[in-house]
């Protein structure tokens, strides 16, 4: 039956490319841990972290086994999860039981799973996958990591058309993001992780690279972690002033008080000329959908206007 | 008064404050040179930027770290005054640990409106910490060493809980862990305004109190004769003392050591009158942390990071213990008085049965039952059976070798070291060993366990060699080993902290592997392991003999003609490869190494060769039930099993304190 439900899907995705020659063939994926190869295009995918599930989720297949869903609906928002799915516990150890319940046919993971490469390929194939890795530009790492997904799952024609739809979105919301920053005026995309710890991020990050995709021009250019942004106390803002600044969210209250009771904040040249935007919540650390979320909530905050 | 004490102390003040004067000079010197420091201390231009960071970050950091350091300072030398302990501190008792933990889990659990109570929460904190401390530790000879190890013990537990809150609220791993490392970075004068009356309040209770405190230094007799209220005058300086440390670590987050090193430096220096000790420690504090957080300042920025100067504290002070326990004297006590006095709580065949029985029943239970969340599960035919099995054996497994491993290696540190306190824990092998594969994975990029289990070995083993070096004499003072361990133990958290602040992306499995998790372990490696452990297990059962005697002391093994250096240096090395072997499949602290030798001889199991295999089927319940517990407490979310033993193992010493009749 399952099979048969395989097949179908496989026939109908191969109808549509009208590439009736490669029918036989396996899929052959390269990935972090050599070649991966699928019979047939996987259905059940299970996702270990955040990048992985709204990738999934836009490409039209929802995932069977999802991690950390609940700090999902806090921390990423959208794409919404699906209806159901098994609970796999949290990112960093997901449950290999639970992950069992779900009978995946693909599991996805990226490097900081890879010491479970092994148990995880027990249980179904594995894909490894990593958006952030040593200063690589995380939106064409992730966008790359699409594709991938795209075909292990039969997707491809999905994946190109949300690709190409994403640039078109990116290219819109760039000149929309332009006009509404003025000539001349640069970006700083910062977080407050606490009142004296800033992270600000810089050109390999999610924001970074997607503001270089749309030809948004970033102020920060200075040294970047692993994860694509440096981190200091306020004054690391100091040299940015002249930019401006939009914040992720969430901060809690506590911080966003101490921050904006500060002296120093409010010295800071876009906080006298009302340069600060606020983004709502977006995971600054997630896949194309995150990417593009980010330029929309961008687009519409500058659009919208500075905090007060 | 300071006028009439030996020079020392008061040369090392004057260094300090020279260099505090250079600090100043040198964070002042643009403001010199254009004249505009009073202008920029008092009343900075508003359009000036170089002048409001001087006037709201750089004087605040300076004050903050001056006014850290002195509260730190002078609270270690009042707890070091009222418990007569020149190791005693508001770290090593684990006061630190309690504040950073009661804060962490109020900042990640508390709702906003109970934001008023953070101050008591954090009090609370370190008060429950040193309560727990000075119960394990009362009521026991050599008083001394007991309350640094029970502080030991509670530091490393509280430390876990911490790092398993973290773990599960990874996205404010950035705000928590900065500030659990110590950040003193300022953005106006609020924190220096919090801690300021706080250490200022503080500071005057103690130093009203320091009269009594030099009575209470001549031990409780005299002081009672004297007619003080001892046992309230004690709680009091130490209530104060706690109050200091709590509203420093609140505002700053943790700084280690100051508390430890700057009254202990002084006393070693000469300073045994109280007031004189404390004085010298609110300027000796101050003006080293200052001086200490300069340093820490020119690192900042590196790779797009800032460097924590709470955990490069701990880099500065720990090496300084070392150096300190050369000259300290601490009373050795007498090693053997344990032996006599520990009562049975249960005679050794009925726990050996039990144990037995549990092992069996406790195994078939693992692998078959499991909970999902609701209800026990029993495992039912199905097509994945036999994977569902393997995969349960594979982690049940890893953690029973893990506790024999910990077992037979705690067994033979606390026998060839005659002291019963003992463990790879306690002796920092088993930090050692993390902190080696923890560098090779996440700076070097070591991703091969094998390769990291034999840096990890290799790790160990060099810390063991660092800590016979230190201590060349421990066959006559076993407790410098200890002591040696507990400074060894301090600078690689140190480093560990440091490392994880940086390394980004393995974080969190490197924390939840620290906090000991059987996750990432395979069948191979357990197999491995169970090899290693079961062959210096044979060659340590072989060797009971000479065990027997190295355990009985040295003076009578030299008497009756054993080369007894070589064999404990052999025993001792047997003891770090089974620590190390063990850390990498289940993590370093996991308390199995001192909880089960101890149980063991309480047990009765008192010849070497029993002892050992008492101490092994204690240690191999323990990580089962730890395991089970582990994987089903909270599913589908899975605990580190090693934090779990952990628990178990603390819980073990409280309940041995409680039950202890005087």
């Amino acid at each position: 039956m399952k099979l048969f439900f395989a097949c179908l899907a496989v026939f109908t995705t191969l109808t549509l490319n009208g590439q009736i020659a490669a029918q036989a063939e396996p899929i052959a994926i390269e990935h972090e841990r050599g070649t991966l190869t699928l019979d047939q295009p996987a259905r059940r995918v299970a996702v270990t972290n955040w990048a992985f599930t709204e990738t999934l989720i836009e490409l039209g297949l929802d995932p069977v086994a999802i991690a950390d869903p609940e700090d999902y609906r806090d921390w990423v928002e959208k794409p919404d999860l699906p209806e159901s799915f098994v609970d796999i516990g949290q990112r960093g150890s997901p449950n290999m039981e639970a992950l069992r319940t779900a009978k995946p046919d693909l599991i996805l993971i990226s490097q900081e799973l890879d010491m479970a490469y092994e148990s995880l390929s027990k249980i179904a194939p594995v894909m490894v996958l990593s958006v952030y890795d040593d200063h690589k530009s995380a939106f064409d790492a992730a966008a790359d990591m699409l594709r991938k997904v795209a075909r292990a799952t039969g997707r491809e024609t999905e994946g190109e058309a949300y690709l190409a739809h994403v640039d078109e979105k990116l290219a819109e919301y760039g000149i929309r993001i332009r006009n509404a920053l003025g000539p001349g005026q640069e970006i700083t995309v910062a977080s407050f992780y606490s009142e004296s710890n800033i992270g600000v991020f810089g050109s390999p990050s999610l924001p970074g690279s997607v503001l270089k995709r749309m030809g948004v021009p970033m102020a920060y250019d200075g040294p970047v972690s692993k994860w694509g942004f440096a981190q200091g106390g306020l004054e690391i803002l100091a040299p940015l002033a002249k930019s401006t600044l939009v914040y992720t969210n969430p901060v809690p209250d506590v911080i966003h008080q101490k921050v904006w009771s500060s002296p120093i904040w409010n010295v800071m040249d876009f906080v006298r000329n009302k340069r600060v935007y606020e983004l709502p919540v977006v995971w600054a650390y997630g896949g194309v959908p995150s990417g593009l979320r980010f330029a929309l909530l961008l687009t519409e905050s500058l659009e919208a206007g500075p905090v007060k | 008064m300071i006028s009439k004490s030996p020079r020392t102390p008061t040369i090392l003040v004057c260094i300090l404050g020279i260099l505090t004067l250079a600090v100043l000079i040198r964070d002042f010197w643009p403001f010199l040179q254009n004249g505009t420091l009073v202008q920029a201390a008092f009343t900075p231009d508003e359009t000036d930027f170089t002048q409001i960071l001087f006037h709201y970050s750089t004087l605040p950091r300076l004050s903050m770290a001056f006014l850290c350091g002195a509260g730190l300072a002078l609270a270690g030398a009042a707890i070091q005054t009222v418990l007569r302990n020149p190791l005693a501190s508001p770290t090593t008792l684990g006061v630190g640990a309690g504040v950073e933990f009661a804060l962490t889990a109020f900042l990640l659990m508390a709702p906003a409106s109970m934001a008023l109570f953070q101050e008591a929460f954090a009090l609370a904190g370190g008060l429950v910490a040193i309560g727990a401390v000075y119960l394990i530790a009362a009521k026991r000879g050599n008083a001394t060493l007991w309350l640094i190890l029970a502080g030991m013990i509670v530091n490393l537990l509280l430390q876990a809980g911490s790092q398993i809150l973290l773990l599960f609220n990874e996205q404010y791993l950035q705000s928590v862990f900065m500030w659990g490392a110590g950040d003193l970075a300022q953005n106006g004068w609020e924190s220096a305004q919090f801690v300021l009356p706080r250490v200022l309040i503080g500071m005057a209770a103690i130093l009203l109190l320091s009269r009594p405190l030099d009575l209470l230094a001549l031990g409780d007799e005299t002081a009672s004769s004297l007619g003080a209220r001892v046992t309230a005058l004690r709680l009091l300086i130490l209530g104060f003392a706690v109050f200091i440390t709590a509203s420093v670590i609140s505002a700053a987050g943790m700084i280690g050591f100051v508390g430890l090193a700057v009254p202990a430096a002084l006393r070693i220096a000469g300073l045994t009158r109280s007031r004189d000790l404390m004085i010298c420690s609110v300027f000796t504090g101050g003006f080293a942390l200052l001086v200490i957080d300069f340093i820490v300042r020119q690192f900042n920025g590196l790779g797009g990071d800032t460097l924590p100067t709470g955990a490069a504290t701990a880099l500065f002070g720990a090496p300084f213990i070392i150096l300190i326990l050369r000259k300290a004297r601490i009373m050795p006590g007498s090693q053997s008085e344990e032996h006599h006095s520990d009562q049975q709580i249960i005679s050794k065949t009925r726990l050996s049965i039990i144990l037995c029985a549990t092992l069996t029943i406790g195994l078939v239970f693992s692998l078959f039952v499991s909970f999902d969340g609701n209800d026990l599960v029993l495992l039912g035919p199905s097509d994945a059976r036999l994977d569902i099995l393997l995969g349960r054996a594979e982690r049940t497994f890893a953690a029973m070798i893990c506790g024999a491993a910990l077992a037979v290696s705690g067994t033979l540190i606390q026998r060839v070291g005659r002291n019963p306190l003992a463990s790879p824990e306690i002796t920092g092998v088993s930090s050692a060993t993390a902190l080696a594969m923890i560098v090779a994975l996440a700076i070097f990029g070591f991703g091969q366990r094998a390769e990291l289990m034999m840096i990890g070995a290799a790790g160990g083993i060099a810390s063991l060699f660092l800590l016979l070096f230190l201590c060349r004499k421990f066959t006559h003072a076993p407790h410098y080993m200890l002591l040696n361990g507990l400074a060894l133990t301090a600078i690689l958290g140190a480093i560990v902290r440091i490392v994880l602040t940086r390394s980004g992306t393995q974080t969190t499995m490197l924390m939840s592997w620290l906090a000991g998790t059987t996750y990432f372990t395979n069948m191979d490696e357990v197999m491995i392991v169970a090899g290693v452990t079961g062959v210096l297990l044979t060659v340590a059962i072989a060797l009971r003999r000479p065990l027997e005697l190295a355990s009985l002391g040295t003076d009578q093994s030299v008497s009756l003609g054993l080369g007894i250096s070589a064999f404990q240096f052999f025993m001792m090395l047997l003891a770090a490869v089974l620590a190390a072997s063990a850390t990498l499949l289940v993590g370093p602290l996991s308390f199995v190494g001192l909880m089960a030798p101890h149980l063991a001889r309480v047990a009765g199991y008192r010849l070497a060769g029993e002892h050992l295999l008492g101490a092994l089927l204690i240690g191999v319940n323990v990580m089962m039930v730890a395991e089970w517990l582990a994987r089903n407490l909270l599913y589908p979310q899975q605990l580190p099993t090693g934090l779990i033993a952990a628990v178990i193992g603390t819980s073990y010493f409280l309940i041995l304190s409680i039950r202890r009749p005087r």
